[in-house]
């Protein structure tokens, strides 16, 4: 009696269980009329203040539906959405890092994105971001980005406290840094965790080897000389290594993370941080005491003095091409791209100083205007030599281990062309074959 | 074919087909995309023979590195959660206070995902601000302080500790099981003769204990060589590839794209875990005699 009251129990909760999972799926589903359309990106593919989420949830007032964002962290989603992509499970509207060299690569749009070649928003981007998110003279990607530029911020009261100036040579960075490690503070702040952060000095000073040897660009597409031939990246990393060792970038930094950065550079443990224009604001927001107190220069690496612009480099948006719902994708991309709405993201970001849509009025201050001015600008190396942007958090771990002391400047160099070969095999590269 | 015989196949056709459709055939699928040039950047699936194995086990040795902390990986956390289980199985069942609590606490950590506990000793290991070295510096014991999760030296040696803590509980509660299943006559009979600790344990218990040995030290190295998420979720294979384990390889290879490769890896795996567990089930399922 016992046994079959138990058995009838079990029975009656699992065939509970069914209806209910059935309800709860119809809720979701689209015969309750509510469409749910999934954001895919990385932590850093949408502004960390939140203004996509919180316009998303008046969106969804407005109109009923719902943006669900799924973030996932920037170590973990280039490889993810790669997969998603391949597997048919892809969010409605994804993120991804773009340039034009890899996105084709990446995204493969004709199977994967909506043509957004034909909405009015298409036409209104910046000439410099279309080509980014373009392919084979079709746009398939919305971006928000400005062309990205790398600055060293630096603790204007340390500097003056020291009698330091910003250096211009890597022998004047290594001589300040050894005076501000003498005081306690970590010079310069570096994250290997985050697992591209310490990437960036190898590529965004590309332009300085152009600018030394020109047409090592061109040479190093058409596989005319290999990546370990470049003998200026090979002493950018060997001065990182320098670094390293000589304890500027901080006691076990191994485990330092980009998101800590603005934290040690606000409470004035490290004196130096390399970001993006606007890191003033989003410092002197979370650390008041910081405000007016911070200056930049360009990073001085390989005794580097040019501007490294990267014309795409960060998220761009896309729209599911396999979506169940590609009008709702487009509505809200439509929507998103209405003068006002640009402009509230714009407004409500980190700091970004400019936005890739001409008609919102950047905000660069004169202090980065006249900078400019002073310095000459060139194309950052992953926006302009193939293979390099596809392998950045491979070579961020062989960084690592150089840090840690299991690889040598010599391996990173080989390990980076040997995977430009790879890559190039697959895609059948002919100056590869 | 008589009734009898067909029954017991009418009532397990639905597991075998099952089985067979998502165990078998993908299975199957995989080894065949291992000979392929298979990839995320074109629908082609040319067949390239052994070139993927040849890549592997000839041509990088960045993957013989992976291969060998594999084995390393397995081979000490499979003896560090055996002894450690059975030690920790002996000295529950010789009757020590609050057993049963002290069974569940040791057993608990089985119960949480990698995730939540990578996270937790991420933050525990954290070499500036994480509670070990915190405690190790306020007791004067700096130079015992290190970077356990960033150093070359210290970071397989602390993804193991991790894992084996997590594990240990669980082999416990299978050395638990084998040892009450010991019928108490033989410790009894040994006693009457004089046997000590060390005789009953050598001659009595571990001998009793060895189907359950064998069980565990299966599912330890089952476990071991197919080590991922203690990995990934505490060093992602840093720094460098220090850490880095076949099944890291295989994600990072098929988040790359190159499934053919991801595959061939996988299959690598699947040939070492056959050969391994064939051998140990040979060598340690013996009958026990006395």
């Amino acid at each position: 009696m016992k046994k079959r009251f138990l058995v009838s129990l079990a029975s009656l909760l699992l065939v509970s269980g069914l209806l209910l999972a059935g309800c709860n799926s119809a809720k979701t589903s689209e015969g309750s009329g509510k469409v749910t359309l999934t954001f895919g990106t990385s932590q850093s593919g949408i502004p960390r203040t939140g203004i996509m989420q919180t316009m998303a949830k008046e969106y969804e007032q407005e109109t009923g539906v719902k943006i669900d964002f799924q973030v996932v962290p920037d170590a973990q989603w280039r490889d993810l959405i790669k997969v998603k992509l391949a597997s048919g499970e892809a969010p409605d509207i994804f993120n991804v890092d773009v340039d034009p060299l890899s996105m084709p690569a990446n995204v493969r749009p004709e199977e994967n994105a909506i043509d957004l070649t034909n909405e009015e928003f298409a036409g209104r981007m910046s000439e410099e971001i279309l080509p980014t998110v373009s392919h084979n003279d079709k746009v398939y990607g919305v971006s928000f980005a400005p062309s990205k530029i790398w600055y060293v911020y630096y603790n204007k009261r340390i500097f003056n406290e020291l009698g330091i100036e910003p250096p211009t040579t890597y022998a004047e960075f290594k001589a300040i840094s050894e005076k501000i490690k003498a005081q306690d503070i970590i010079p310069f702040y570096q994250a290997p965790a985050s697992g591209w952060y310490q990437v960036l000095p190898l590529f965004e000073t590309g332009p300085n080897y152009e600018h030394t040897t020109p047409g090592t660009y061109e040479k190093l597409n058409n596989n005319e000389m290999k990546v370990a031939d470049l003998t200026q990246l090979k002493t950018v990393i060997e001065q990182l290594k320098e670094f390293a060792d000589l304890g500027y970038f901080g006691k076990d930094f191994l485990s330092n993370t980009v998101e800590a950065g603005i934290e040690a550079f606000g409470q004035e443990k490290a004196a130096m941080l390399l970001r993006v224009p606007g890191t003033e604001k989003e410092v002197s927001e979370a650390y008041p005491e910081m405000e007016d107190n911070m200056g930049f220069f360009v990073m001085p690496w390989g005794d580097n003095q040019t501007i490294g612009v990267n014309p795409g480099g960060s998220a761009a948006m896309f729209g599911n091409k396999n979506s169940k719902h590609p009008e709702e994708v487009l509505k809200f991309f439509r929507w998103i791209t209405e003068h006002d709405n640009l402009q509230r993201v714009f407004d409500g970001g980190e700091g970004n100083l400019t936005i890739c849509w001409p008609e919102i009025e950047p905000k660069l201050t004169q202090d980065y205007i006249d900078y400019e001015k002073n310095h000459e600008k060139g194309t950052v190396m992953q926006a302009a030599v193939k293979y390099i942007d596809p392998q950045w958090m491979d070579i961020g771990k062989d960084i690592s281990g150089m840090f840690a002391g299991a690889m040598t400047p010599d391996q990173i160099l080989q390990n980076i062309d040997k995977r430009r070969a790879e890559q190039a095999k697959v895609l059948k590269d002919e100056a590869w074959q | 074919m008589n009734a009898n015989k067909i029954y017991p196949w009418y009532f397990s056709s639905g597991a075998i087909v099952l089985y067979l459709l998502f165990i078998v055939a993908p299975a199957l699928l995989g080894i065949y995309y291992s000979f392929t040039d298979w990839n995320s950047y074109s629908s082609e699936k040319n067949f390239v023979g052994l070139e993927h194995f040849r890549t592997i086990l000839a041509g990088d040795p960045t993957y013989l590195l992976f291969i060998k902390n594999t084995v390393l990986f397995t081979l000490v956390t499979s003896i560090a959660k055996t002894v450690l289980g059975l030690f920790l199985a002996l000295l529950l069942v010789s009757g020590v206070k609050a057993a049963n609590l002290h069974r569940m606490i040791i057993f608990s950590p089985q119960v949480l995902s990698f995730l939540i506990i990578g996270l937790v000793f991420k933050s525990l290991l954290d070499p500036n601000n994480g509670f070990v070295n915190v405690t190790l510096r306020s007791l004067g014991l700096d130079f015992l302080a290190q970077n356990w999760l960033g150093s070359l030296t210290w970071a397989m040696p602390s993804i193991m500790a991790v894992d084996t803590w997590k594990g240990m509980g669980y082999i416990m509660v299978l050395f638990i099981a084998g040892l009450l299943a010991i019928p108490r006559d033989y410790y009894e009979a040994a006693s009457i003769d004089g046997a000590g600790f060390w005789q009953k344990l050598f001659k009595i218990t571990l001998p009793m204990l060895m189907p359950t040995i064998t069980i565990a030290t299966v599912l330890n190295i089952t476990y071991g060589l197919r080590v991922f998420d203690a990995v990934y979720v505490l060093t992602n294979g840093g720094p460098g590839n220090a850490t880095d384990v076949i099944n890291t390889a295989v994600y990072s290879s098929f988040a790359k794209g190159y499934w053919g490769l991801g595959s061939a890896l996988s299959t690598i795996l699947f040939v070492i875990m056959a050969i391994i567990s064939f051998f140990i089930i040979r060598l340690m399922n013996r009958k026990v005699e006395f």
